[in-house]
């Protein structure tokens, strides 16, 4: 049974082969002993039978040295002699001792005696050989038996010759001590490893690094040593064609477990788009335990190899590494060369993967068209979505209807510059539950569950449309490697961010026509000079804010991440790089401080009730003045023809109205620049830790503090 | 299509830049003379549906009207090789072809007299856009058509438009060389009337800062019509990039201009260009950091506006709000840089009555235009210069 027949994926052995599992003399001494004087007998009439009843006393010391070299050749292959025994401790296998007649000459008891050890260290090496043939030891022990086999076979040559040699009358016990010395360092070698290989029953890689670091201990007995490595090599032969088809062609071909690659076969690819921690592409292959130690510091190189050419065909392409000549992985020795296999085949794997993702999937393209819609790169579909989905967003939380929104979305894609890009279609939209800063707080949690669920983040009761949009996009494999969910989600966490700005922006630009409306008109002693100035105020806040988070936040940060995507090696580099990005821009977008966000939040409400008022101010606040007539005859508005007619009763009751108006806008502005003005102490302190945020504090307050 | 933008041309000078502005789109839109996409042109992720819309033959057909009294210089646009650019229906020309004959009442009652054909035009146009952001209007202050009858037009499409922006590019008659028209200053003054009260916007183009921008900058001796026309066109092109080639900011007409108008009367606005080329003759290579250009934008010599008073007292100046719009490749880290330094040098003065602060658009630039330089153009609005024409009003009033 050696190891060609073990690539049998299910092993069944004959049923001889349990009753008797080795054709080996051992266990025919046991069945032997179970009916021995029955046998006793018939083997009388051996042509030895010198009667083995007469102790060896009873000869003369040189017939007494020809029956012991008898014997002892027989216990040179594991056999019983009639002097000599074995004697085994019951149960413990591979624990017995060899015994002799004890009325044997001293002196050739002693001779005798040397050559036993020899004699027991077969006996455990062919027991080992046999025993670790079994299918159910994997095919590095299968691979070691194999070779240890052929050392039994030299073996059992060398006791042949001898036997030549007695049975010509030219062998004395000396002359047998002789021929068995350069034996002897070898097989107690490699016995002492057997018996620690079977102690702890060891398999696979554990076999390997026993003999590697055995060959090492016995440096300076050089034949020892050779030898070991010898075995090594020939035990490493099965690793290694294991280990070359993983990295050539990322297949593992390991029926017995042994290889130190496992692979997670629960994990399905399309679940990187909806798993949040990208399980997949971490967990899919993994390392396990018992990584041979010639291998260990190129363990993780040889798994994301393996790992990359496994999504080379799961994206259907068959990619095999070249194999030349010299790439086969032979051996381990110290010449590093499969060091170099390995590395070649890492970077043939990792670059045609890198190269497959960024060429034939257009990475970068879908990186950019992200960037077109949830970072608003390319923002002139928002504004027309904004102007056609207003009804639908405006409406409470469990109202919206998605479907529509998704329509809604769709016509502004095509009708705007976002119709040029072929991946366009991939954009979908979605409400979420929550608020941004609801969601930031349960982003946290999963990040780190050190947070405990704080619900002191102040639900707005009535959620909008406006606060909850989200956009989604479709990422397919094999972009789901770098796009996966996590980093989908902090792409939409910016893009609620960069909405609801824009959205308070609109607004106040609404708030800003307004008052264009009435410039032809006097204005003189009303409250909108007012009222224009805290709106341009406004403006200039969250135009600020927009400006600080595009301008220097996400498009310095993408410029640099598109540089370093340039120029990345393999694709883990490539993930680390946008996640890197995604991170700083997260944090730099103030989404991480949810007390700077809260203070933000509460201007951006600000700056929308303000302009969800200003229609009111500003057309009641249009009533109190007396509107003299304008140059211009011709346009003489229905407005003015009332006013001319008012009454004095009417200008008093518009004039406590006009004061009401002030109020509410002195109001407005008190509150806005308190809130403005808390925001900068809270920017400065923390831009201790957070350098970007002086910046903000500039853009936000620069110019005015400098006055 | 949405945020469309509608273009009336009024009057001799008003159709000259117009055409030159129409010139300098179909070229940064890779628009052939004819109206037909070249074929390069096909994948710019640019907005053409802003100023223009397709043709059943998908001929591209500018969102703009053309209307003068006299027939010579719409007979000219007719004539030249971009005739077939034009929707012919959008051309207006008075019946008599008599012209206004550079009076501002002449112009203005002529309107009122074709009032319905040209809003029947309008109507047209506007029906057939889906969500119109506003209506540019091309004109100058000096003449009669221009003045006259763009007032007039104005006053109107404030009337029947009046939730649509109205941006005007006027341009200001030259004050260094008397003029053989007697009634120039009183054109101007009574169509300034009607832009401080009917436009949202009035991008202020000097003829005298043109022509000395021309002669100092560009040094031309004599510059042509054609010549500050084309400063006039690139203006207008530079600054409507970011509706053109959409960006994260500035992607319609509200936000750009609700950022620079800080009360509604205070709408007019200063333009700069750099690096400047007319008619694109090779420049020499100038050195174009951020901040370089940006300074240069700040210089007196390069904004298209001079006025007695901001030579005067130059230093004292103040802007109201400034926004640069950086065309082509930018680093980003740059900007912020240059505005560090720009706000540590003083290089700009703000007004104290209110929050004032210098913009940045980052704007890509048309892939059609073989530009070496980056491109930036400034929209400032400055308080001196509103002084001016505060004053001019209350003259106004006066008379």
């Amino acid at each position: 049974m050696d190891t060609s027949s073990s690539t049998l994926s299910s092993p069944s052995t004959p049923p001889w082969n349990s009753d008797r599992p080795f054709l080996t003399g051992r266990f025919h001494q046991e069945v032997k002993t179970a009916s021995r004087f029955a046998e006793t007998k018939s083997h009388s009439v051996d042509s030895f039978s010198l009667g083995s009843d007469n102790p060896i006393g009873c000869y003369n010391a040189a017939v007494q040295e020809l029956i012991l070299i008898d014997d002892l050749l027989s216990a040179l292959v594991g056999i019983e002699g009639r002097y000599i025994s074995i004697k085994r401790v019951r149960g413990m296998e591979d624990d017995f001792t060899f015994q002799m007649d004890a009325s044997m000459d001293l002196a050739i008891q002693e001779l005798a005696k040397r050559i036993f050890p020899l004699c027991e260290s077969f006996m455990l090496i062919n027991r080992f050989v046999e025993s670790r043939s079994q299918f159910k030891n994997g095919l590095v022990n299968h691979a070691f038996a194999a070779a240890l086999r052929a050392l039994l076979l030299d073996y059992h040559a060398m006791v042949a010759q001898l036997e030549h040699q007695f049975r010509l009358g030219r062998l004395s016990l000396q002359g047998l001590w002789f021929y068995c010395q350069p034996m002897m360092g070898s097989m107690q070698a490699l016995s002492s490893v057997i018996q620690k290989a079977s102690a702890n029953n060891y398999a696979g890689s554990a076999v390997l690094n026993l003999l590697q670091s055995q060959a090492k201990a016995m440096a300076g007995d050089n034949a020892v040593r050779s030898l070991l490595e010898k075995m090594a090599q020939c035990a490493s032969n099965a690793y290694l064609s294991i280990l070359e088809r993983w990295v050539y062609e990322g297949v593992i071909d390991d029926p017995y477990g042994e290889f130190f690659i496992a692979e997670n076969k629960t994990l399905q690819k399309e679940s990187l788009t909806q798993d949040y921690d990208a399980k997949y592409w971490r967990q899919r292959y993994s390392l396990k335990d018992g990584i041979p130690s010639f291998l260990a510091n190129t363990a993780g190189t040889i798994l994301t190899t393996g790992k990359y050419l496994n999504v080379m065909r799961e994206c259907g392409h068959s990619v095999q590494v070249p194999v030349s000549e010299n790439s086969k992985l032979m051996s381990f020795g110290t010449n590093h060369h499969y060091l170099e296999c390995i590395k070649s085949a890492y970077d043939f794997a990792s670059g045609e993967l890198l190269n497959l993702i960024k060429e034939k999937y257009d990475l970068m393209g879908k990186l950019r068209s992200i960037k077109h819609y949830l970072l608003l790169d390319q923002g002139d579909f928002l504004v027309h979505f904004m102007d056609i989905a207003k009804d639908e967003l405006t409406k409470k939380l469990d109202e919206i209807s998605v479907e529509k929104l998704q329509s809604l979305l769709d016509l502004a894609l095509r009708t705007t510059a976002a119709a040029a890009d072929p991946c366009h279609e991939d954009l979908t939209c979605c409400v979420e539950t929550c608020s941004l800063l609801q969601r930031l707080g349960t982003l946290k949690d999963d990040e780190n569950s050190r947070n405990t669920h704080d619900n002191d983040l102040g639900e707005p009761v009535n959620v909008t449309g406006l606060e909850t949009l989200s956009l989604s996009y479709k990422v397919r494999w094999p972009l789901s490697i770098v796009i996966s969910k996590k980093a989908l989600t902090k792409y939409q966490l910016i893009f609620r961010f960069l909405f609801h700005c824009k959205h308070v922006d609109r607004q106040l630009c609404g708030a800003w026509q307004v008052h264009q409306g009435v410039r032809s008109l006097k204005m003189r002693g009303t409250a909108i000079p007012r009222s224009s100035l805290l709106c341009r105020s406004m403006l200039k806040f969250i135009n600020s804010l927009l400006h600080y988070l595009t301008f220097e936040v996400l498009e310095p940060n993408w410029h640099v991440m598109h540089n370093r995507l340039q120029s990345a090696k393999s694709i883990d580099e490539v993930i680390q790089h946008h996640d890197f990005f995604l991170d700083k821009c997260l944090r730099e977008c103030l989404l991480l401080l949810p007390e700077l966000l809260k203070k933000v939040e509460k201007l951006k409400s600000l700056c929308v009730q303000y302009a969800a008022a200003t229609q009111w101010l500003i057309t009641s606040s249009i009533d109190i003045p007396s509107i003299e007539e304008s140059f211009d005859n011709s346009k003489v508005t229905e407005n003015s023809k009332q006013l001319k007619s008012r009454s004095p009763s009417r200008a008093l009751k518009l004039s406590s109205s006009n004061t009401s108006v002030t109020e509410a806008i002195l109001n407005f502005e008190r509150e806005f620049n308190t809130e403005l003005q808390s925001l900068g102490p809270i920017l400065s302190s923390s831009s201790q830790a957070e350098p970007h945020l002086t910046h903000l504090a500039q853009w936000i307050l620069g110019v005015g503090n400098e006055q | 299509m949405p945020r469309e933008i509608i273009t009336l041309q009024v009057g001799q000078c008003g159709n000259q830049i117009g055409m030159e502005f129409w010139k300098q789109l179909c070229l940064e839109h890779g628009i052939n003379k004819d109206g037909i996409l070249e074929d390069f042109a096909t994948q710019g992720g640019d907005r053409k549906d802003v100023f223009f819309y397709q043709a059943d033959d998908q001929h591209y057909i500018p969102r703009a009207l053309l209307i003068d009294l006299e027939p010579r210089v719409i007979n000219g646009i007719q004539n030249s090789e971009y005739r077939n650019l034009y929707n012919h229906e959008n051309i207006f020309v008075s019946d008599h072809g008599g012209g206004a004959g550079n009076n501002w009442a002449s112009g203005y009652h002529q309107g009122k007299g074709v009032e319905e054909d040209i809003m029947d035009m309008i109507d047209r146009e506007a029906d057939g856009s889906d969500s119109l952001e506003g209506f540019v209007l091309c004109h100058s202050i000096a003449g009669g058509t221009g003045s006259g009858m763009g007032s007039y037009l104005l006053e109107t499409l404030n009337d029947r438009y009046s939730k649509k922006l109205v941006q005007t590019y006027s341009v200001f008659p030259n004050q260094m060389e008397t003029s053989d028209v007697v009634v120039q200053p009183y054109n101007s003054l009574l169509t300034l009337k009607r832009l401080t009260l009917n436009a949202d916007c009035v991008v202020v183009l000097d003829n005298t800062a043109l022509n000395r921008i021309a002669v100092e900058r560009l040094h031309l001796s004599n510059p042509t019509f054609a010549q500050t026309n084309s400063l006039v066109s690139t203006v207008m092109s530079a600054s409507t990039t970011t509706l053109r080639y959409p960006g994260y900011m500035n992607n319609d007409l509200v936000g750009l201009l609700a950022s620079l108008i800080p009360t509604p009367r205070c709408h007019f606005l200063m333009t700069g260009y750099t690096p400047l080329t007319v008619e694109r003759q090779a420049n020499v290579i100038r050195k174009t950091t951020v901040l370089d250009v940006m300074r240069r934008l700040l210089q007196t010599k390069n904004i298209m506006v001079s006025s007695y008073a901001r030579n005067k007292e130059a230093s004292q100046a103040k802007y109201i709000s400034i926004l640069n719009i950086i065309q082509g490749e930018v680093d980003p880290t740059q900007v912020h840089e240059s505005l560090q330094r720009i706000r540590e040098r003083k290089l700009v003065n703000f007004i104290e009555w209110g929050p004032a602060s210098i913009q940045v658009a980052l704007s890509r630039k048309s892939p059609y235009v073989q530009t070496a330089h980056r491109i930036i153009e400034l929209f400032g609005g400055r308080k001196q210069a509103f002084e001016v024409n505060f004053n001019m009003n209350n003259d106004i009033s006066s008379i």
